[in-house]
């Protein structure tokens, strides 16, 4: 993992188009902005991954288990 | 084109179906990029529960269900720009599925993944879902009361 240090509003470009700039540093909070082009999606990885877990356990339910 | 064509499922037996019924989810569901087409079943004849068939992959298939039946006031906030991005028409008729996860051997535990809606556009029978940005829904919304519970006020 690339491992870098910047301050409050300075930022990193990542490829062509994409740039993280940090606004605000409050105790153990980040606040941070995100440029991107708008086919980049952009999510809070615990919620991409709750969903994708979500999306394993539908997967997986029984059919004799759903409420008629 | 529109000649039937067979598709063998693992829950459902072979399966008969032609282009038009194919929905098409252009970047998967989350955590699935590579099935991209599926297959709308009813799980029985009245039931509010629908089956998303893989036509990817005979045994995935995941539960879902119209969040209308089980919440009333639900309304994602769901950007136009997002879905017009993909090819969803703002005029076109939408429909809003939700997963659906039943523990094993525990109907009463049901939830419903209310966080990552899948929306379908109708008439291009394309789909996505969505990862809301809000945190007004959580991805395990429970449906019935809990069993503890309900046997406390019994007792």
């Amino acid at each position: 993992m690339l491992v870098l240090t910047r301050k409050v509003h300075q930022s990193i470009v990542i490829g062509e188009g994409i740039e993280v700039v940090v606004l605000e540093v409050r105790g153990e909070q980040v606040r941070l902005g995100i440029r991107a082009p708008k086919d980049v999606t952009v999510h809070r990885k615990e919620v991409y991954q709750q969903i994708h877990d979500e999306n394993r356990s539908a997967s997986e339910v029984r059919p004799e288990d759903i409420p008629s | 084109m529109n000649d039937t064509q067979l598709f063998d499922t693992t829950r459902f037996g072979t399966i008969g179906y032609t282009d038009a019924d194919v929905v098409l989810f252009e970047d998967g569901l989350v955590g699935f990029p590579e099935h991209t087409r599926f297959l709308l079943l009813c799980h029985k004849a009245e039931s509010p529960f629908r089956w998303l068939q893989s036509l990817d992959e005979p045994q995935l298939a995941f539960l879902i269900t119209d969040p209308a039946n089980w919440v009333a006031t639900y309304a994602p906030c769901v950007a136009d720009e997002e879905l017009g991005r993909l090819g969803f028409v703002q005029s076109a008729p939408r429909l809003v599925y939700v997963t659906v996860t039943i523990p094993a051997g525990q109907p009463n535990e049901m939830t419903l993944n209310l966080a990552g809606p899948i929306v379908i556009d109708l008439e291009r029978q394309i789909a996505v879902q969505l990862v809301l940005q809000d945190e007004t829904y959580t991805t395990k919304h429970r449906v019935f009361p809990q069993a503890n519970r309900v046997s406390a006020v019994a007792a």
